[in-house]
């Protein structure tokens, strides 16, 4: 068997307020292989974006290992999680959490920035990925100046210009109206077909069939994996 | 990547003069005061060396310090027969008094300064007449009363030219002398206390007994031999002076120790302006040090946004310092154009020359930058610091 691009072993995230526990996720045990296209779903509060920011580096775990590409991430430091951020892993948020000041294009470029490309490749390959995501005559615009399927557009962009082999989306269509969010679903298909592992929270039951794997949280723990 | 920052410092602070123009003052102010004391002190010392220079002849002069009429009145012509003769290397010594007044002529007057001093005055100042001549030894050894006028008294009694034969007025003590122009002088420029054009000139011993009743010399004017050493005369002259007359009867002026005394001035100013600069700098600093603090927790998601694509505290950590360094780097520019106009107004004031120091613009912008790098260090490690989930989930 391949190796698992993603692992989560015994994963524990505990937050304390006072004399009170919160068991955000609690002990949970996953392999997503490459290519695999999940679905996360689960009630308000069952832990789901805990574990896609654990997934994503962004977050560290109380207890348990994460491995991504088989490496073990509790083992790295600061600025190794944020190569690990920058180069492995693409996220995508509900609030599509794009730099205001900056236009969609600057927007694109800033990963590769921070993977030290020159500035003749960064605008090549983020004018690219803008085509691909099909807003490339919007790349001049700032974000407040488009509509919330195009601002996904431009994050989902952000998170493939540097091509990582992991995307992970919290809600993408949680913003956006029906048709809009369908056109971002087809998106993640036509993503997920180009070899890209890609997990997904969604409240969307429509949207998780569309997935092949479902993962069903509650109270921090996996209840189905199917 | 740097331009990129550069950039975006730029664009906020486009967004918010008033707060950004705020945070500067205090490194504007203090870069202003020290291009100020560099510049008013280079040209203080520049000016005074010209003065030097234009004066062509190091003089030394030596004046009565004292109210006590028995020891004023040694200061005497005798005196300065002895100084001669006793103190080698003293080639010439010109006694000169001196009082203000109205000059007359016709229905012109000049308010000016009568000037009684020695025939020799002229050739050792290096002074020239411009029509007819100074007065000669006779003139003085006769107590004749001829007078030669300086160039602005010139133009105000004889606006249309000539003047020489004519006779004026000196008034003294409510009665008027009539005296004979007999020469005018060039135009001189002055050096140190002596202002030439304003002077009329008449002899001294006309001044002392026909003009005037006083019984001491103002002040003498020497004038070393051809290589002397000035300042080993001037001590000479000061032993000299202490054995005849007692320390602390008299002052011995040289133009070193009127530069001396300039640039004591200047330093003086120079130390004001060093401690406003050091407090407003300290000021400053801790002003960059607020605005950055408040730049960070405003964009507390804008950190963690480039946390989650990849910044590492390091890029974090550059961006803020880049950011910082920025802001102190346009400060320092205002400050250093503040400084320029104000040290020329200085200069302006004081009356000298402006030698600007041009390389202390560089070195002044370079100290501004490594203010915003030592006061933006702080904020800047903060946002490097910050955990990139609760930097996305502030509000
Ligand atoms: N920083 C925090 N401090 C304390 N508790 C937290 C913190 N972050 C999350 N939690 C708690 O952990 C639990 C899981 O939260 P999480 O955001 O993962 O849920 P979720 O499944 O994404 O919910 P939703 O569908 O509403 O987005 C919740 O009970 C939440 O209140
Ligand atoms: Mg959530």
């Amino acid at each position: 068997m391949e190796p698992a691009v993603i692992a989560l072993e015994s994963i524990r995230k505990y937050y304390y307020m006072g004399d009170f526990v919160i068991k955000a996720v609690d002990d949970v045990t996953m392999r997503i292989a490459r290519g695999e296209y999940t679905a996360v779903m689960g009630p308000s509060g069952s832990g789901k974006s805990t574990v896609m920011h654990l997934i994503g580096c962004l977050d560290s775990p109380s207890e348990g290992t994460i491995y991504i590409e088989g490496e073990d991430t509790s083992e790295l430091d600061e600025e190794d999680l944020a190569y690990l951020r920058n180069a492995k892993i693409g996220f995508v948020f509900q609030q599509f959490n794009l730099l205001m000041k900056l236009n969609a294009l600057d927007n694109v470029m800033t990963p590769l920035m921070y993977a030290g490309y020159p500035l003749r490749e960064r605008r090549a390959l983020a004018e690219h990925t803008l085509e691909l995501v099909g807003l490339r005559d919007r790349m001049k615009h700032r974000p407040n100046e488009l509509s919330g399927g195009q601002k996904q557009r431009i994050a989902i962009a952000r998170a493939l210009v540097n091509d990582p082999s992991i995307i992970l989306a919290d809600e993408p269509t949680g913003a956006l109206d029906t048709v809009t969010g369908e056109q971002i679903m087809d998106l993640f298909e036509d993503i997920n077909s180009r070899g890209k592992t890609v997990i997904m929270v969604t409240h969307d039951p429509e949207v998780s069939s569309r997935c092949r794997r479902t993962i069903h949280l509650r109270d921090g723990k996996i209840v189905e994996d199917s | 990547m740097f331009t990129e920052f550069i950039k975006l410092a730029l664009q906020s602070m486009v967004t918010s003069k008033l707060r950004t123009l705020l945070s500067l003052l205090g490194i504007v102010i203090g870069v202003a005061s020290v291009i100020t004391i560099v510049n008013l002190g280079e040209s203080a010392s520049k000016s005074i060396q010209a003065d030097i220079a234009a004066a062509g002849v190091e003089t030394i002069s030596v004046s009565p310090r004292t109210r006590d009429r028995e020891v004023r009145r040694t200061f005497d012509l005798e005196m300065a027969d002895r100084i001669r003769s006793e103190i080698p290397g003293v080639y010439r010594i010109i006694p000169t008094h001196q009082f203000n007044t109205t000059v007359r002529f016709q229905n012109r007057t000049y308010d000016g300064t009568v000037m009684g001093v020695s025939d020799e005055y002229a050739e050792t100042m290096d002074y020239q007449a411009a029509e007819g001549a100074f007065f000669s030894d006779m003139d003085n050894e006769e107590f004749r009363q001829v007078a030669v006028l300086g160039s602005l008294a010139a133009e105000d009694l004889f606006p249309d030219g000539g003047g020489v034969g004519e006779y004026i007025r000196i008034m003294r003590g409510g009665t008027a002398r009539t005296f004979r122009v007999a020469g005018i002088m060039e135009e001189k420029s002055s050096s140190f206390n002596i202002q030439f054009n304003q002077n009329v000139y008449i002899p001294y011993n006309t001044y002392a007994n026909r003009v005037t009743s006083i019984d001491f010399v103002r002040s003498y004017l020497i004038r070393t031999e051809e290589g002397a050493d000035v300042l080993a005369v001037a001590d000479e002259i000061d032993e000299f002076l202490e054995r005849v007359v007692g320390s602390g009867h008299y002052y011995i002026f040289t133009p070193s120790t009127i530069a001396d005394m300039a640039s004591s001035i200047t330093n003086t100013l120079s130390m004001v302006l060093a401690s406003i600069a050091a407090i407003s700098l300290l000021v400053g600093g801790i002003g960059i040090m607020n605005i950055m603090l408040v730049s960070v927790a405003e964009r507390t998601t804008e950190i963690g946004i480039r946390k989650a694509i990849g910044a590492s505290p390091r890029r974090i950590l550059t961006q803020f310092l880049i950011e910082a360094v920025t802001l102190t780097l346009v400060g320092g520019i205002l400050g250093i154009a503040a400084g320029i106009g104000l040290s020329s107004a200085a200069v302006r004031f004081f009356d000298w020359s402006f030698y600007p120091m041009v390389n202390i613009y560089f070195l002044a912008a370079g100290f501004s930058m490594a203010v915003g790098g030592f006061f933006g260090l702080y904020p800047a490690v903060k946002a490097a610091k910050l955990d990139p989930i609760e930097a996305l989930n502030y509000e």
